[in-house]
C-alpha cells in the first residue's frame, strides 16, 4: 500500500430527481417502492462516480438519509421526529424526540451497505451516528439523564456494527460531530463509544467536525477507535501546532476542502494543505477527504471537490513517490 | 403581578408551507431568484406573525424573534467596523453555529445595526418589545481576534459600539434593552469584565430597562456579584442553571430578576401548576411583582409548535401565580 489513500466523510448531495421524489413521498403522492429505486440509482451513481474518479475508500452517500440522527430516529422504537429545527443560516433539520425505551427492532443501516458494496470492489465504511451525538441531538422526554440515553444509544448501535461486520464490513466509521460540544462530557463520549466499538475486527473511525479541538485535544488519543477522521480546512488548519507539541497516536483521515463554501478549491490550495499534513504524519496513516459530509453543496459543487481532492492527492504522491 | 417575557429567539421557520415562506425566499435568494428585498419583505411578516404568536399567549414583553438574525454572534458584528465574517464554529452546546466574527482592525460602531428592526417589531405590537445585544464579552469571546491580542481591549471597544447602538435603540423608543452574556456560564472569572463593559451601555440606556441575561447553565459560583451589575433586572437560566436555584432561594435579592423557569431546549411540556408551585417558594426572596417569568433561552432551538406550546405554559404559570396571591 502506497499511503495517503483518499477517502469521503460520508454524506453527498441529492440529485434533484431524488429531492423531488422525497418531497412528493413525503406527502403521500409517491410510493415507498419507487422511492426506494430511485435512492438506488442516485447511490450507484456517487458509488461509481468516486470509483471512477480514484477515490480508494468509498461511501455509500446517504442517499436514503433525510439527516444523520434523524434517519437513526426513524428506525428505532422509542423514537419520534419532532418538527423543524434549525441547525445554522437556512438549513434545518427534523430533531428526534426520545418517547421512550430505545430498541432496535432489526438492522438499520445493513442493508444500504450491502447494496453499495455490491457496486464496487473498492471498500465501502459502514456508517453509524455515535451514540453520544444521537443523545445530544434529540430531545429527552423519556430517559432524564445524558449518561444513560448515551449508553442506551451505544448498546443499540454496537449491534448495528456487528450486523454491519458480519454484513462484510472491514471499516465502521462512528460519527460524532457532537463530540466537542461539552468537554467535560467527553469521558462520556469515551465511554459510550468505546461501548459500540468494543471487540469490533473492522477498522473503526470516528469523525468530528466545529468544535473547538484544543479544548479536548488531550482526549484525543483516548478514542477508542483505530482513526480520526478531522475537518481541517473550516478551522484554518489551526490544529496542526498542536498535532506538532502532542502527536497524534492514530491514523488520521484530513479535511482539505471546506464543505460549507461554494468555492471549489483550487489543487494548489489543497496540495499545500496535504504538504503541511505530510509534514507531520506518516502518509500510511494518513488518509485525504472533505472536511465533512458534502451534502449541503450541490450535486456539481461536491463532484469538483472530490476530484481536486483526487487530483491534488494524486500530485503530492508523485512529488514524494508515494505512487 | 409577575410579568411574562422572552430571552430573544423564537423559531423563524415552523412545520407548515406558510410557515416556511422565508426559508423559501432565503433558498430562492441563494440561487440568484429573488431580491434581497423579497427575503426583509418575507423577514418582516415572520416578525409580525412572531408577534403575534407571543400577544395570543399574552406574553408582557416579547421581542421580534430575532428573526432577521443569520446567527447570534455576526448579526451585530458584521455591522461594525474591523470586522470580517469567516466560517462557522459551533454556539456553545446548542446544535447550531454560528460564522465567526474575525476581528481585523479597531471595533467601532458604524451605522444603527438594530434600531430599524426593532422600529419595524414595535409598529407592529401593543406590547413593549425588548431588543438584544449581543454581550461585548461574549462576543469578545466567540470572536477571533487578529488585532487587539488581549481580549479586554476588544470586549470594551465592542461595549463602546454596542453603547452607541443602544443609544440608537433609545432614541428609537426602546423601553426595554438586554444585554446577553451567556458566556458567564462557562466562564464566570468573566464577570469583573462583564461588568465593566455594561457600565458604558447602561450609561446610555436612559428611561430604558436594561436586563442583563446569562444563559446554557448556572451562575451559582458568582450569584451575589451578578446581582451588583449595573443592570436593571438580572436574567437568569434555571433549567440548564438549575445549581442557582439553591442560591436564588436562600439568598434572595431586591433586584428584579428574570426567571428562566421554562426549558427551551427540550419538547417535554412542563405541568405550570408545578412550575407556578417552584416560583412561589421565591415569594418571601425575590420581588415577584418586579420580575418576569421567562424561558431558560431562546426559544429557536425548539420547533416552532414547540415554542408556542412553551409560550403558553410560560402564561399559565403566571396566571396561576396571580390566582393564588
Amino acid at each position: 500500500m502506497s499511503g495517503l489513500q483518499t477517502t469521503s466523510v460520508g454524506s453527498m448531495p441529492k440529485p434533484d430527481y431524488l429531492l423531488h421524489a422525497r418531497t412528493k413521498a413525503s406527502k403521500g403522492d409517491l410510493d415507498l417502492k419507487e422511492l426506494r429505486a430511485l435512492e438506488e440509482k442516485a447511490t450507484t451513481e456517487w458509488v461509481r462516480f468516486q470509483d471512477e474518479i480514484g477515490i480508494d475508500i468509498l461511501v455509500d452517500g446517504e442517499q436514503y438519509r433525510g439527516d444523520m440522527a434523524t434517519y437513526f430516529a426513524e428506525n428505532l422504537e422509542g423514537m419520534e421526529v419532532s418538527g423543524l429545527v434549525r441547525s445554522y443560516g437556512n438549513r434545518y433539520y427534523k430533531k428526534p424526540i426520545i418517547v421512550g425505551e430505545l430498541r432496535r427492532a432489526g438492522p438499520i443501516s445493513v442493508d444500504w451497505y450491502r447494496y453499495a458494496q455490491g457496486l464496487t470492489e473498492k471498500p465501502v465504511k459502514g456508517m453509524i451516528t455515535g451514540p453520544y451525538t444521537m443523545m445530544d441531538w434529540s430531545f429527552d422526554e423519556h430517559y432524564g439523564s445524558r449518561e444513560e440515553t448515551a449508553m442506551a444509544f451505544a448498546k443499540l448501535l454496537h449491534a448495528e456494527a456487528r450486523d454491519l461486520e458480519a454484513a462484510g464490513a472491514k471499516i465502521v466509521q462512528v460519527d460524532e460531530p457532537a463530540l466537542a460540544t461539552r468537554s467535560d462530557e467527553l469521558p462520556l463520549v469515551v465511554k459510550a463509544v468505546g461501548a459500540v466499538t468494543k471487540g469490533l475486527d473492522a477498522k473503526t473511525i470516528l469523525h468530528t467536525c466545529y468544535g473547538n479541538y484544543v479544548d479536548i485535544y488531550s482526549y484525543f488519543n483516548r478514542l477508542p477507535v483505530d482513526q480520526l477522521d478531522l475537518e481541517m480546512s473550516n478551522s484554518g488548519l489551526d490544529l496542526l501546532d498542536r498535532f506538532r507539541k502532542d502527536p497524534l497516536r492514530k491514523e488520521i483521515a484530513f479535511g482539505v476542502v471546506d464543505v460549507h463554501s461554494h468555492v471549489i478549491e483550487t489543487k494548489a490550495q489543497v496540495v499545500e494543505r496535504i504538504e503541511k499534513a505530510l509534514s507531520l504524519f506518516d502518509p500510511q496513516k494518513l488518509y485525504i477527504d472533505p472536511d465533512c459530509g458534502l451534502k449541503t453543496r450541490t450535486v456539481d459543487e461536491a463532484k469538483a471537490k472530490l476530484r481536486v481532492i483526487v487530483e491534488a492527492t494524486r500530485s503530492v504522491k508523485a512529488e514524494h513517490g508515494l505512487d | 403581578m409577575v410579568r411574562t417575557t422572552v430571552v430573544g429567539t423564537y423559531p423563524r421557520v415552523g412545520d407548515t408551507h406558510d410557515e416556511q415562506a422565508l426559508r423559501r425566499a432565503i433558498a430562492r435568494f441563494d440561487k440568484g431568484g429573488v431580491a434581497e428585498a423579497d427575503v426583509r419583505a418575507a423577514e418582516r411578516e415572520v416578525v409580525e406573525a412572531v408577534l403575534g404568536e407571543q400577544a395570543r399567549a399574552g406574553i408582557d414583553v416579547p421581542t421580534d424573534g430575532l428573526v432577521p438574525w443569520y446567527d447570534s454572534q455576526s448579526h451585530i458584528a458584521r455591522g461594525l467596523a474591523g470586522i470580517e465574517i469567516d466560517g462557522l464554529v459551533r454556539y456553545f452546546d446548542t446544535n447550531t453555529y454560528y460564522r465567526q466574527p474575525v476581528v481585523r482592525g479597531a471595533v467601532e460602531w458604524k451605522r444603527p445595526i438594530l434600531a430599524e428592526e426593532w422600529t419595524f417589531a414595535q409598529a407592529h405590537s401593543r406590547a413593549p418589545v425588548k431588543a438584544v445585544l449581543t454581550g461585548p464579552v461574549t462576543l469578545a469571546s466567540l470572536a477571533l481576534d487578529k488585532h487587539y491580542a488581549k481580549r479586554r481591549a476588544l470586549a470594551l471597544a465592542f461595549a463602546d459600539a454596542l453603547a452607541r447602538e443602544a443609544r440608537e435603540l433609545v432614541r428609537a423608543g426602546a423601553k426595554h434593552l438586554q444585554v446577553d452574556e451567556p458566556i458567564l456560564t462557562r466562564h464566570p472569572e468573566d464577570l469583573a469584565l462583564v461588568r465593566d463593559c455594561l457600565e458604558p451601555i447602561a450609561a446610555e440606556k436612559g428611561p430604558a430597562e436594561l436586563t442583563l441575561f446569562t444563559y446554557f447553565g448556572d451562575v451559582a459560583k458568582i450569584y451575589p456579584d451578578l446581582l451588583k451589575s449595573p443592570a436593571d433586572v438580572i436574567g437568569l437560566d434555571l433549567v440548564q442553571g438549575e445549581r442557582t436555584w439553591p442560591r436564588l432561594l436562600k439568598t434572595g435579592t431586591d433586584k428584579p430578576l428574570a426567571l428562566g423557569i421554562v426549558d427551551a431546549r427540550n419538547t417535554k411540556a412542563e405541568e405550570p401548576a408545578a412550575l407556578a408551585a417552584k416560583v412561589r417558594q421565591l415569594r418571601h426572596s425575590v420581588d415577584l411583582d418586579r420580575s418576569y417569568l421567562s424561558p431558560s433561552n431562546g426559544l429557536e432551538f425548539l420547533p416552532r409548535a414547540k415554542a408556542r406550546e412553551k409560550l403558553g405554559i410560560l402564561a399559565r404559570t403566571a396566571k396561576l401565580l396571580e390566582a393564588k396571591r
